[in-house]
C-alpha cells in the first residue's frame, strides 16, 4: 500500500468493534455477566417492574377465570366482528417473537458478529411472547380443557377430524414447532453459561440448581464441537420458521374472501411486521436493562444503531405492503375492494388507519437519520410508537373488515370490554414478569460467545 | 498496489474483447432471424419480443438493485462482483433502446389500448386513467429515466473512486443507495405492473411486482456466479474470489431460489383457496392445455433441484456443479417469465414459438457484447474504497494457501 492510500484509511472511519472499551480479557466479561445474577443485591427498580408484573398477572387470572365462568360472551365480540381482540392480541405477540429468532438464526448464518450480545435476551422474548400469543386461541375456545379435542389431530372412535384445509389447524403446528425450536435453541445456548454460574455459585443451593441447569457440561473438546454443530443445525431449522410461522397466520385472513384479507402480499406483509415490532419490543427491554445493569460494553450504540437499520428496512416493506394494498384496491375496480379502502380510510374507524399511518410509517422515518439511531431516548420513543402501530395494525385488519361486510344490513359496531382490555394488560404483566425473572436468574448474555469477540477469541477468517 | 491491479485487469482484456465479439456475432445472426420473424409473424414478434425484453431487463435491474444493496449492506462479495454488477448497470441505456419495439407495438400486446374494447368493458373504463397508451409511453420514460439517475450516478463516484484516495464518493454511494433502494423498488413495482401484469387487464394481484423484483435478483445472482467463475481463475480476482467467496454466491442464490419459491406459492395459495372468478383466471389459464407441465417444470427445475443441491456446502463448494446450478437457474428465469407471459396470449394450449427461443438469444447476445465492452473498460477490482483492504484480502488468501 502506499502512503496516500494509508492516510485513507485514517479518514475513513470503520465501523466500531462489538465490544466496549471496558471489556479486554476472558475474566472481566465472565464476571461482569455472572454478576448479574450471583449476588445478593437486587436493583429495587427491578422489584418495581416485578410488582406491577405481578399485579397484571393478577388481572389476568382473574379475567380467565370470569371467562371461563361466564363464557366470551363478556369480551365485546358480536355478529359480523366474531374475532375481536384474541386474535389481534394473538397476532401481535407472535410477531414480537419474531426479532429472537430473526437475530439468532438468520443473523447467525449470516456471521454477524453483533448478534452475540443481544441474542440471548432477544430469544427469552421470543419464549415469552409466544406463550402470551398461545394464551389467546386457547382461551378463546372458552374450555381450554377441550383445546387438544379440537385443534388436534388424533385417530378417535368417531372419525372425526379437524379441517385440514384450515390455515387455522396449520397454526396449531406452526406455532408449536416454532415454540419448541425456540425453547431448545434458547436453552442449548445456555448451557455453556449455565455451568460457568455453576462453577462461580459460593451457595450450595445455587450450585445444585446451576449444575442440574448446565446438564453436566465440562467444556471438554468434544462438548464444544458438537455444541457448534446443534447449534448450526438449530439455526438452520429456526431460519424457515421466521419466514412460515406468520405467513401461516396471515392465511388465516387471506385464504377467505373478506376484503382486506384476501390479498396476495400478505405473507411477506406480515413477516416484515412481525420483524418490525420484534425488534422495536427488544429495544424497548434492552435500553432500559443496558442502562440498569450498566452493559453499555456489551450493547453498544452500534448494536442499537444496527437494530434501528433492521427496524427501518422492516418498516419500509410494511409500508410497502400499505401501498399495494391501496393501490391494487383502485386497480382492481372491485366495487368490494373500493368499499374497503374507503371504509377503512374515511369510515368509523378511519381515525384508527390514520393513527397507524402515523405510527408504523411517518414517525418511523426517523431512523433514517444517524443520531435518531445512536440516541436512546429516541430510539425508545420510535420503538414505543411500532408497537402501537403494529397493534393499530392488526386492529384495524381484523375489525374494519369484519365490521363491514358484504351485507350492509348485518354491519355493526365493535367495542371492547372492560374484559378484553384487562386480559390483554394481563398478558403484558405476564411477559413483565417472566422476562425480569429471567433476567435475575438466567444469563442475559451469551458471555461464551461475547468472549470469542475479543482479538485473540477472533477466529481466522 | 493499484496500478498492479490495472495492469493486471488490462492483461485479461483480450479476452473479454473476444468474449465481446463471439456475443455481437451470435446477436446479430439472431438478430437477422428476428427481423424475419417481423415479418413472417407479426404479432408472435411481439409477444416473443416482451418475453426476451422482459428477461433481460430483469437482468440490468437486477444488478443495479444488488448494486444498492451492496452499498447498503458491505461484506466481501459485494466487493468482488461489484464490477459485474456496475457493468450490467451500464446496459440500461441499450434496454431503452430495445424496448421502442414494444412502445410500437402496444395495440399487438396490451387489449386495453384498444378504444373499441374499453369502451364495451366497465372495468377497463374504470382503469383507463391508468391503462392508456399515451402514460404507458409517458411512464416507460419515466421510469428509464429513475434507472438512468441511479445507474449514472453510481458508475461516475465508482469511477472517481478509483482516481482518488478521498473517501467521498463511497460516502455519496452509501448514501445514494437507501433512497435509492426505495425509489428503485417503487418504480420497478410499476414497470411490472404495467408492462407484464397489464396483459391481463381484468387480474390483479399485490404481490406480483414482488415476485419479478425477487426473479430479477435470482437471475443476477446466478449471472453474477457465471462470470465470476471466469473471472476467478485469472489474477486480479482470483485472490478475491476465491472458492468460499463463490460458495457464498451460491448461498444467496439459495435464499432467492426459497424467496421466489415463497413468494410465488403464497400467491397460488391465497387465490386457489379464495377461488374468485376475477382472480382465478390467471391460475387457470396457466394450469391446463399443457400449461400445467410448464408449472411443474417450474416446481422441479426453479426451485426443488437447485434447492436441494444447493443446500448442501460440500455440493455447491464443487465449481462445475455451482456454475451447472447457475446456468440452469438462466434457464429457468427464462421459463419462468414464458410461462407467466405466454398464457395469456393463447388461450387454446401449451404453444412454443421459434422465435420465443430466438429472439431472447438475439437480444441476448448484443446485451452480452455491451456488458463484456463495458466490464473492460475499469479494472476489475474496484480500487481506493475504504472499507476493503484489497492488499490485506489478498495476503490473507496467501497465507491460506
Amino acid at each position: 500500500m502506499s502512503e496516500s492510500s494509508t492516510s485513507t484509511r485514517q479518514q475513513y472511519t470503520p465501523p466500531p468493534p462489538e465490544l466496549g472499551p471496558g471489556q479486554t480479557s476472558h475474566t472481566s466479561i465472565t464476571e461482569k455477566i455472572t454478576s448479574i445474577v450471583l449476588t445478593p443485591h437486587t436493583p429495587y427498580q427491578w422489584f418495581i417492574v416485578v410488582l406491577i408484573g405481578l399485579m397484571l398477572v393478577g388481572l389476568l387470572q382473574v379475567s380467565i377465570a370470569y371467562l371461563l365462568y361466564e363464557g366470551i360472551g363478556i369480551w365485546g365480540l358480536n355478529v359480523p366482528v366474531g374475532w375481536g381482540f384474541a386474535i389481534i392480541h394473538f397476532v401481535w405477540w407472535i410477531g414480537i417473537g419474531h426479532a429472537g429468532t430473526l437475530i439468532s438464526a438468520i443473523l447467525l448464518l449470516f456471521r454477524q458478529k453483533w448478534r452475540t450480545s443481544i441474542n440471548r435476551s432477544a430469544e427469552a422474548m421470543t419464549i415469552f411472547a409466544v406463550m402470551c400469543a398461545g394464551m389467546f386461541p386457547l382461551i378463546h375456545t372458552g374450555r381450554p380443557w377441550l383445546a387438544a379435542y379440537w385443534l388436534f389431530p388424533y385417530p378417535n372412535s368417531m372419525a372425526v377430524w379437524p379441517q385440514f384445509r384450515s390455515p387455522l389447524i396449520w397454526d396449531v403446528f406452526a406455532v408449536s414447532t416454532y415454540f419448541t425450536v425456540s425453547l431448545v435453541f434458547w436453552f442449548l445456548g445456555m448451557v455453556p453459561d449455565l455451568a460457568s454460574f455453576r462453577d462461580r455459585a459460593k451457595h450450595r443451593v445455587t450450585r445444585v440448581i446451576y449444575g442440574v441447569l448446565a446438564m453436566g457440561w465440562r467444556g471438554s473438546a468434544v462438548h464444544w464441537e458438537r455444541y457448534e454443530m446443534t447449534s448450526l443445525m438449530l439455526a438452520g431449522l429456526a431460519t424457515p420458521l421466521v419466514l412460515s410461522v406468520h405467513s401461516v397466520i396471515s392465511l388465516d385472513f387471506s385464504v377467505s374472501i373478506l376484503p382486506g384479507w384476501h390479498t396476495t402480499i400478505f405473507p411477506p406483509y406480515f413477516v416484515a411486521g412481525a420483524i418490525y415490532a420484534g425488534f422495536a419490543m427488544v429495544l424497548l427491554l434492552l435500553i432500559p436493562i443496558r442502562r440498569l445493569y450498566g452493559l453499555q460494553d456489551f450493547i453498544t450504540l452500534r448494536h442499537l444503531e444496527n437494530m434501528g437499520k433492521v427496524m427501518l428496512t422492516a418498516g419500509l416493506i410494511v409500508a410497502y405492503g400499505y401501498f399495494m394494498e391501496q393501490f391494487i384496491a383502485w386497480y382492481s375496480a372491485s366495487v368490494y375492494e373500493g368499499f374497503m379502502m374507503q371504509n377503512r380510510m374515511f369510515g368509523d374507524y378511519g381515525s384508527f388507519y390514520w393513527a397507524l399511518i402515523l405510527c408504523n410509517i411517518a414517525i418511523p422515518q426517523f431512523l433514517w437519520s444517524k443520531r435518531v439511531r445512536r440516541n436512546t431516548v429516541w430510539l425508545m420513543f420510535i420503538s414505543f410508537v411500532i408497537s402501537v402501530g403494529m397493534w393499530l395494525e392488526r386492529f384495524v385488519i381484523v375489525i374494519t373488515s369484519l365490521h363491514a361486510d358484504f351485507m350492509p344490513s348485518s354491519w355493526d359496531m365493535f367495542y371492547p370490554t372492560f374484559w378484553d382490555w384487562a386480559t390483554y394488560a394481563g398478558t403484558i404483566g405476564f411477559f413483565l414478569f417472566a422476562f425480569f425473572l429471567f433476567v435475575r436468574g438466567m444469563p442475559v448474555i451469551a458471555a461464551h460467545e461475547i468472549r470469542t469477540l475479543l482479538p485473540f477469541g477472533k477466529k481466522e477468517k | 498496489m493499484n496500478e498492479e491491479l490495472i495492469r493486471q485487469s488490462e492483461a485479461l482484456a483480450p479476452q473479454l474483447d473476444s468474449s465481446r465479439k463471439k456475443a455481437f456475432v451470435c446477436g446479430l445472426l439472431f438478430a437477422a432471424l428476428t427481423v424475419v420473424g417481423y415479418f413472417i409473424d407479426h404479432g408472435q414478434f411481439f409477444q416473443s419480443y416482451l418475453l426476451a425484453f422482459i428477461y433481460w431487463m430483469s437482468l440490468s435491474l437486477g444488478c443495479l438493485l444488488l448494486l444498492m444493496i451492496h452499498h447498503l449492506a458491505g461484506g466481501r462479495w459485494g466487493f468482488a462482483i461489484r464490477r459485474i454488477l456496475e457493468a450490467g448497470t451500464r446496459t440500461l441505456a441499450l434496454m431503452l433502446v430495445l424496448g421502442v419495439p414494444i412502445l410500437l407495438g402496444i395495440h399487438e400486446l396490451y387489449e386495453w389500448s384498444h378504444e373499441d374494447v374499453v369502451a364495451a368493458d366497465e372495468i377497463l373504463q374504470k382503469k383507463a386513467v391508468f391503462l392508456n397508451s399515451t402514460s404507458f409511453v409517458i411512464r416507460y420514460f419515466v421510469y428509464f429515466l429513475v434507472w438512468f439517475i441511479l445507474a449514472f450516478l453510481l458508475n461516475k463516484w465508482t469511477a472517481a473512486q478509483d482516481a482518488t484516495s478521498e473517501t467521498s464518493p463511497t460516502r455519496r454511494m452509501q448514501i445514494l443507495s437507501g433512497p435509492g433502494t426505495v425509489l428503485f423498488v417503487l418504480v420497478t413495482t410499476f414497470a411490472a405492473i404495467d408492462w407484464i401484469m397489464s396483459l391481463e387487464p381484468h387480474w390483479f394481484s399485490t404481490i406480483y411486482a414482488a415476485i419479478y423484483i425477487i426473479g430479477q435478483l435470482l437471475l443476477t445472482w446466478a449471472f453474477a456466479i457465471l462470470v465470476g467463475v471466469r473471472l476467478s481463475r485469472h489474477l486480479p480476482l482470483s485472490a478475491l474470489l476465491t472458492n468460499e467467496r463463490l460458495r457464498d454466491l451460491g448461498t444467496f442464490m439459495l435464499a432467492f431460489v426459497m424467496l421466489w419459491a415463497y413468494t410465488s406459492f403464497s400467491q397460488f395459495i391465497i387465490i386457489w383457496s379464495g377461488n374468485l372468478p376475477e382472480e382465478i383466471t390467471w391460475y387457470y389459464a396457466r394450469l391446463q392445455g399443457g400449461w400445467q407441465h410448464v408449472g411443474y417444470l417450474l416446481v422441479a427445475f426453479h426451485f426443488a433441484l437447485p434447492l436441494v443441491l444447493l443446500v448442501s456446502s460440500r455440493l455447491k463448494a464443487r465449481i462445475p456443479i455451482l456454475t451447472a446450478i447457475a446456468a440452469g437457474m438462466m434457464i429457468m428465469r427464462l421459463v419462468d417469465l414464458f410461462w407467466i407471459t405466454a398464457p395469456a396470449f393463447d388461450k387454446t394450449g401449451l404453444t412454443l414459438h421459434w422465435m420465443d427461443l430466438v429472439i431472447p438469444i438475439a437480444m441476448g447476445g448484443i446485451w452480452l457484447s455491451v456488458f463484456y465492452g463495458q466490464l473492460k473498460k475499469r479494472s476489475l477490482v474496484p480500487l481506493n474504497d475504504p472499507r476493503f483492504d484489497f492488499a490485506a484480502l489478498a495476503d490473507e488468501v496467501d497465507a491460506h494457501g
